[in-house]
């Protein structure tokens, strides 16, 4: 293994839950798939099969993903009240105030709404924006969509309803305003049926160590 | 907080895997390898986002696996030197308190960088900060009135700068043996932590500060 470069890009938090994301939705859609081609061959061939037909995921990226998603979705972050334009809006809007590419990325991931939040990211706050700072708190504001229920799964619409529901059964059930480890097994849980069952909470005592 | 890290490493997929295309397979082979681990001097790999150059798969002698020179791009998690992030109470000691960010907890807050004048409860087992108070020792600081102290909760919310980070590479080294059994060896430090502060204005848990505006400033538009 090499690295050729640390850090070539920063990501902003929306990015990432994004990506996260159609990976989780990824993997969903495959396994129902696959326990669906399980279930007709069971049907078809008269008994009962033990194949392994589940694709190969790992339970690492398993569990990263499902606690990165919680953290990145609750509602201490507005991660799931923003929009692609409104994060490139919003940038687009900052230019003009001299800011640095750290403190774009914090407003962006952040998305402060009251003064002192603002102070905290931006060194120098008053010299350096002195009464353009309201102006900044208030694009900020409008540059967040007032979440709807529907937002969180909305990429979700392609696969069987099935998915979908179990997807916004899992979103509801605690996705949003906490991420505690006992929603992270509600969360695994629900996933539990396309999976093996036991499996999914085992690696995740593991983790809690 | 998140970044790209470009990095290029040699995979081999096992001929179970040839069915599936060959992308895919590298994809899950990397994930296997590298998500929820951390990477010395990088920071923790979440999965990887995407490849981008892949060599031809080739067959060495005394395997079936074919291998592939890959050059591919991966999700880090490495909140920068002064990043403002926001994370969990885990749990608090005398020393300071642990935080957690449901995927990373090896994040923590030592005592110095806790808004002063603040002491620990060990009946709370919390920490608590007295604002504007004179009292300078611990004892002084206990014997406060309890109503005056605000305390930082398990599970509470805070919003830190990250001060400094650590890398840990602890060296396996030959395995001990003690009466012809192997020992197991324990890890002893995380290999990746963060040292974050609250001592600041505006930093701590979240719901102090957004108090404190909706009681001083009335024309602000609260949520």
């Amino acid at each position: 293994m090499e690295v050729l470069n640390g850090r070539s890009a920063l990501l902003s938090n929306y990015e990432v839950l994004t990506l996260l994301k159609e990976l989780e939705n990824d993997h969903l859609a495959r396994s129902k798939a696959a326990m669906r081609i399980k279930k007709e061959e069971e049907v078809a061939s008269g008994q009962h099969t033990h194949t392994d037909v589940l694709p190969d995921i790992s339970e690492n990226l398993r569990t990263i993903q499902v606690e990165a998603i919680q953290y990145l979705s609750s509602e201490h972050l507005p991660t799931t009240s923003q929009t692609p334009t409104g994060v490139s809006n919003l940038i687009t809007a900052l230019a003009p105030y001299d800011l640095t590419k750290s403190e774009k990325l914090q407003i962006v991931n952040l998305a402060p709404t009251r003064p002192v939040e603002l102070y905290v990211i931006i060194e120098e706050l008053e010299d350096r924006l002195g009464d353009s700072m309201d102006t900044i708190l208030d694009t900020i504001k409008s540059s967040l969509s007032a979440p709807p229920p529907s937002h969180v799964n909305g990429k979700s619409t392609t696969f069987t309803s099935t998915a979908t529901s179990l997807l916004g059964a899992s979103s509801s059930s605690g996705g949003r305003g906490t991420w505690d480890e006992v929603d992270a097994e509600a969360i695994i849980d629900d996933v539990e049926f396309v999976d093996h069952a036991g499996e999914a909470e085992g690696d995740l005592d593991v983790d809690d160590e | 907080m998140f970044s790209l890290s470009i990095i290029k490493d040699t995979v081999a997929i096992q001929p179970s895997q040839f069915g599936q295309p060959a992308d895919e397979a590298i994809i899950a082979e990397l994930n296997k390898k590298y998500a929820n681990r951390v990477l010395h001097d990088i920071g923790l790999c979440i999965c990887i986002f995407d490849l981008s150059q892949v060599g031809e798969g080739k067959v060495r002698y005394g395997d079936g696996c074919l291998w592939y020179k890959v050059v591919f791009r991966m999700v880090i998690f490495r909140p920068f030197i002064s990043e403002v992030v926001i994370a969990k109470v885990k749990s608090s000691d005398e020393d300071g308190i642990r935080l957690t960010m449901g995927f990373f907890d090896d994040m923590y807050i030592p005592a110095a960088y806790l808004p002063q004048p603040a002491a620990f409860d060990p009946n709370e087992r919390a920490h608590f900060w007295l604002p504007d108070s004179e009292a300078a020792t611990s004892q002084q600081l206990l014997d406060s009135p309890v109503s005056d102290r605000m305390y930082i909760d398990q599970g509470e919310v805070l919003r830190v700068r990250v001060e400094a980070e650590d890398f840990y590479d602890d060296e396996p080294g030959p395995p001990k043996m003690a009466e012809g059994v192997q020992v197991v060896r324990e890890p002893k430090r995380a290999p990746y932590n963060i040292i974050c502060s609250i001592a600041e204005q505006g930093l701590g848990p979240v719901a102090w500060w957004s108090a404190q505006q909706g009681g001083e400033d009335d024309a602000m538009d609260q949520r």
